[in-house]
């Protein structure tokens, strides 16, 4: 087999991974930095982002306020050192993204623009019209082909992680043009893979976003934190999934239930339908268990009537959502209502990480989605997310580029590479079962959108897991009918569930083994916080045995717990 | 819980195997329910039909650009098309065109991405501005400048019907357009060296529109180009070509560099009534530059005379006051010569007193329909295609002779792409007994561009292989076809020009719809 190396190898190249690469090449012309990814990196993810990033740059807001708006939407899971080095650091990031050409849009006097946000109690999401990721991922992109000293592996697939004793040596990867697999050594990785959202049915995330970093990270021996917190958005377009999103109903869109009732004055009658997320996607999913949800071609869904705004209105303020629900959704909101119904939207779990993005691996980091530096707690403020990735991102190449030039490549463990290589090509594509991905990637989706959704009970999340287990067992009998090299997708896919089963398992584990309700994460049978017994962080390790649970403090510096109002 | 099959669709997918380098068709029925997009289709058959089928996709939001495929030879996302709104029950799904195929629908896309390296893709400022512990002023209005050009997702739809990008020498059509979004970003300061990248390439485009026509995100590739010349030839960097075409021009108000005294010589055998002899007819024949002093061009324009002749029309021409009608020159760039151009054009329209007016060339046509100062005038204009599809429907002009022919029609694109006039042409064929018209594969919307198109008849310097007309000549000997028709001048020499490169006179010959009319009446 092949083998290249690089100082640092850098696994992603959506938002997190290219703010990374361009951190580690200005760090030092010296460090040689390389880029893999499975997809070109304008078609990671993060493009998908759309309403804002969020930073403090005007008089009347303050580092302290958006730090307190984080810790509170977190439900106080969030680890405050962290939280108050992000705020501190997300401004310069937005201030580099204008220099290297976002077109933010701007106030009247030329200067970027800030709107209201669900959970910050100051405007201060930064904007590019409703494509904010969009521009800011072309801008990294654009940003990172200016280095010299920064290679593009696009369309490689990482299968494993190579790690000398405690220290990481390289990794595995296919290319998928030739559906050759190499292995590429590195004094450090940076593990930037993005969300597992596709674990569910109905989500918001792209086909791509399978959490495949987060399982390689896993099996090599670094706990995955927080997995039960999975983060549902309420409007999500039925249905695609794809994301409606909430500057819909900012406009002044109703949300109503088959009686055509706008059933939000139940649950938050101030509010109404700008109340947070978490609130409205459990408001919704009531509405629909007690019998008032509207019944379609696709399951039950709930509308979301934007028809009073009126023709011009629509076309004005919310042009890509009309676009989206006729092409997407087939229907025209300025003549119907818009289906939506909660949608899988964020993980705020992931490798867990320090502050500095280091992992308990020596030389691997890990940063954006993929990863948990504790930010964002039990539930993400709408925003957070891309200026997370920009700002741990930044960090993560810098660390990474301190440790690759002060360390020497580790040589590689040659039995785990013949490992990844037989189970990739033995194990996997050899198999001749008469088991499908296809049918063992629906119904894994199905099982995690009926028992380890909005509402949970241990009842549901233990069958859950048989469920999950079941599915396992039933993987090892998969054929990928494809057994061709060249960019066998069949492979890819296979390497995908397999993947998401295991975060499958994580997720159902952590959740069920948390008897409380905390930000995303509700337990009909535990309803209400315990602050005294889960002020504490869950880590997962990976066994042979499965998913073995350990704890770890949260860190308060500022903002004891209090209860979360709005 | 399943919704209502509307309808079952018969998808045929063009395959290549890469294993043992075979292309194959696949067919698949596709249970088709409100809300399903073609790349939902795509996976249904992946999942339930055909495991081994390989295409991209991510976002499935229009928004990654990791999804366009041919649907009936015209390039879209699959994620953001319904296929109910397609409205058929059979599709042809095809890779994108132009790239080399990795697998089924998967294009290689390294060569277009590549090219984005070749321009600086982020804003160009000087070491001290970035430096700035602020972000930039930009006004709105100054953002409203390049916004539109900034919705690109580098789909490379645009790219795969470029006829210019065969040749690598060309950024592709996306790469102009965000070259030019940077142009035009008040806070860009690179404006000389992105101008420099382009200098000399940028001239490849034939202003086809293709890639203006097919974005999904409509960003105005197209356009870009037209205004990056512009500024270049403000610079006065072009390449000698093209300086030759726009000096004649200045000079002799045509790019053959004739004197203008002999503009009508190619009639004088013919009784030709012209301007300022004749003040007034029922309608004013616009000849252009080519039909006035190409000799290949000058026997469509006597098929004209004689077609009109015979059909009894009154009508005269501008004479030797016709000038160029500007409509490559305004493509090229030069927007100063193209307006005095028009100016005098017009003015002499006035002279005339001209109620009706009818060109030879779509160039002419489409320059008088959408440019500036000539739209503002709304000419009551047609192209010559139009008026004869017209008299041969009323029954006024009837080909009586036979022309045993195997012919293809070429669709040019100032008369397709950019005037939606498709079936007038044809029509007229139709109309000639013994003429056996069959279609290439690229056709109407999805025609391939002849290369003669913004100049570039006049500039070409390509070799053969990354000529655009050698690939569409190529394209119509597949069909064993002995005749290209088409009904513009350019596209009759540049696909003649095409013939003797590739040495095939003697299989295939090319001549305007004119000429086919004329030997028929
Ligand atoms: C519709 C939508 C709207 C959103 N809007 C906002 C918003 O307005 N504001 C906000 O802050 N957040 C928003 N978010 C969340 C935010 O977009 C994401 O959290 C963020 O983009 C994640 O970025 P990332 O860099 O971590 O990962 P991604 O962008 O998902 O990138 C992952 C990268 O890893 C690569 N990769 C994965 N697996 C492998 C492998 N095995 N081998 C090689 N490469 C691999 C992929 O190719 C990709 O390049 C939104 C999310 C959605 C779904
Ligand atoms: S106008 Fe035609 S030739 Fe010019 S860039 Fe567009 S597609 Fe290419
Ligand atoms: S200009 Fe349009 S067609 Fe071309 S790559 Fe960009 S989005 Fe696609
Ligand atoms: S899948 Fe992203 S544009 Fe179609």
């Amino acid at each position: 087999m092949e083998i290249m190396s690089h100082d640092i190898i850098i696994i992603g190249a959506g938002m997190a991974g290219l703010r990374a690469a361009i951190a580690a090449a200005q760090f030092s012309k010296e460090v040689d930095v390389a880029v893999i990814s499975k997809v070109y990196p304008v078609r990671s993810h993060s493009v998908c982002a759309q309403g804002g990033t969020g930073a403090v740059l005007k008089d009347g807001d303050s580092f302290d306020l958006h730090a307190w708006d984080t810790v509170k939407g977190s439900d106080f899971l969030a680890d405050q050192d962290v939280v108050e080095l992000f705020v501190r650091r997300a401004p310069q990031e937005i201030v580099a993204l204008d220099h290297w050409g976002c077109p933010w849009s701007r106030t009247e006097d030329g200067k970027i623009n800030q709107r209201r946000f669900g959970g910050h109690s100051f405007p201060r999401a930064c904007f590019a019209a409703d494509m904010t990721g969009f521009h800011e991922m072309h801008v990294l992109d654009g940003k990172a082909k200016t280095f010299d000293n920064v290679k593009f592996y696009d369309e490689w697939f990482v299968v494993s992680l190579l790690v000398n004793e405690t220290a990481v040596a390289g990794l595995t990867a296919i290319d998928m043009k030739s559906g050759e697999m190499y292995a590429l050594r590195a004094k450090a990785v940076v593990m930037a893979t993005g969300g597992h959202e596709r674990i569910y049915e109905f989500t918001t995330f792209s086909h791509t976003a399978t959490g495949d970093g987060m399982t390689i990270a896993y099996r090599a021996g670094v706990p995955l934190k927080d997995m039960e917190f999975v983060q549902f958005h309420p409007t999500g377009l039925v249905p695609p999934g794809v994301l409606i999103t909430e500057g819909a109903r900012g406009e002044g869109g109703y949300l109503l239930n088959s009686k055509g009732e706008r059933f939000m004055k139940r649950y938050a009658p101030e509010r109404m339908e700008l109340a947070p997320r978490d609130i409205i996607a459990r408001a919704e999913m009531t509405e629909i268990l007690e019998g008032r949800g509207l019944e379609g071609p696709y399951g039950h869904y709930l509308a979301l009537d934007i028809r009073h705004l009126g023709e011009e209105k629509i076309n004005e303020r919310l042009p890509l959502i009309r676009d989206v629900a006729i092409k997407l959704g087939g229907i025209d909101p300025v003549k119907e209502p818009i289906p939506i119904r909660p949608a899988a939207h964020y993980s705020m779990g992931g490798i867990n990480a320090s502050i500095k993005a280091e992992t308990s691996i020596s030389g691997l980091y890990a940063v954006g989605e993929c990863a948990c530096m504790s930010l964002h707690g039990a539930n993400r403020l709408g925003t957070n997310s891309t200026a997370d990735c920009l700002v741990f991102g930044a960090i993560g190449g810098q660390e990474a580029a301190k440790h690759a030039l002060s360390e020497s490549l580790r040589e590689l463990p040659k039995e785990q590479i013949l490992t990844s290589e037989k189970r990739v090509f033995d194990t996997i594509l050899g198999s001749e079962g008469d088991e499908r991905v296809a049918a063992i990637r629906d119904e894994m989706r199905t099982i995690m959108n009926d028992n380890v959704w909005i509402f949970r009970t241990g009842d549901g999340l233990k069958s859950a897991l048989k469920g999950i287990r079941e599915l396992r067992e039933r993987f090892g009998k998969v054929t990928v009918e494809d057994k061709s090299k060249q960019f066998n997708t069949g492979l890819i896919g296979a390497l995908q569930l397999d993947f998401t089963l295991d975060l499958a398992e994580v997720t159902i584990t952590s959740a069920l083994a948390r008897t409380e309700s905390r930000g995303a994460h509700f337990r009909k049978d535990y309803s209400k916080r315990d602050d005294e017994n889960w002020t504490k962080h869950t880590l997962a390790y990976c066994t042979k045995e499965g998913p073995k649970l350990e704890y770890a403090p949260v860190t308060i510096t500022k903002w004891p717990p209090t209860a979360r109002t709005y | 819980m399943t919704s209502k099959v509307e309808k079952v669709v018969e998808f045929k997918i063009h395959r290549f195997s890469p294993e043992n380098k075979k292309r194959y068709v696949s067919t698949h029925s596709v249970p088709i329910r409100k809300g399903m997009t073609l790349l939902d289709a795509l996976m249904y058959i992946k999942d339930n039909s055909d495991e081994t089928l390989a295409f991209r996709s991510s976002c499935r939001m229009g928004v990654c650009g990791s999804c366009g495929i041919l649907v009936d030879k015209e390039p879209m996302l699959a994620c953001y098309t319904q296929v109910l709104q397609l409205n058929s029950d059979s599709l042809v799904i095809e890779p994108l065109p132009n790239m080399k195929i990795i697998k089924d629908l998967v294009i290689d896309i390294q060569p277009f991405m590549d090219t984005y390296n070749r321009i600086k893709p982020i804003l160009i400022k000087s070491e001290e501005a970035l430096k700035e512990p602020n972000a930039f002023v930009q006004v709105t209005a100054d953002l409203k400048k390049y916004w539109d050009l900034s919705l690109c997702i580098k789909c490379s739809i645009c790219y795969s019907a470029c006829p210019a990008a065969i040749d690598e020498k060309f950024l592709g059509p996306s790469t102009y357009a965000t070259n030019y979004r940077f142009i035009t970003d008040s806070r860009d300061e690179g404006t000389e060296e992105r101008l420099k990248a382009m200098a000399d390439n940028l001239w490849l485009c034939t202003s086809c529109n293709s890639c203006t026509m097919f974005c999904p995100k409509e960003v105005d590739s197209s356009t870009s180009i037209v205004d990056e010349r512009s500024l270049i030839v403000e610079t006065g960097g072009i390449p000698r070509t093209v300086r030759d075409v726009l000096t004649s021009v200045t000079r002799y108000h045509n790019p053959m560099g004739m004197h203008p005294s002999k503009r009508m010589e190619w009639a004088k055998d013919l009784e030709v009534k012209a301007f300022p002899t004749i003040k007034d007819a029922d309608i004013l024949c616009f000849m252009g530059c080519t039909a006035a002093f190409d000799p290949r061009s000058q026997t469509i324009a006597k098929s004209m005379i004689s077609v009109f002749n015979r059909l009894g029309v009154n009508f005269a021409t501008l004479g030797t006051e016709e000038w160029c009608c500007g409509d490559h020159i305004l493509r090229l760039g030069e927007k100063g010569l193209f307006e005095m151009l028009a100016e005098h054009n017009l003015s002499t329209f006035e002279k005339f007193n001209t109620q009706r007016i009818l060109t030879l060339s779509p160039h002419c046509y489409n320059t008088f329909k959408h440019d500036p100062p000539y739209s503002e005038k709304n000419l009551n204009v047609q192209h010559y295609t139009q008026f004869l599809a017209e008299a041969i429907e009323t029954g006024r002009l009837k080909p009586s002779k036979t022309i045993n022919n195997r012919l293809t029609y070429h669709d040019p694109c100032f008369l397709g792409k950019r005037n939606e006039i498709y079936d007038s042409p044809r029509q007229i064929l139709k109309a000639i007994d013994g003429l056996e018209l069959v279609e290439m594969k690229r056709t109407r919307e999805s025609s391939f561009c002849c290369g003669g198109g913004a100049g570039r008849t006049w500039t070409e310097e390509a070799v053969p292989e990354k000529r655009p007309s050698v690939h569409r000549v190529k394209e119509a000997l597949e069909l064993n076809v002995d005749m290209i028709a088409t009904a513009c001048p350019f596209c009759v020499t540049t696909l003649e020009d095409a013939v003797k490169v590739l040495d095939v006179e003697e299989k295939i010959e090319i001549k305007d719809v004119l000429e086919l009319l004329d030997e028929a009446t």
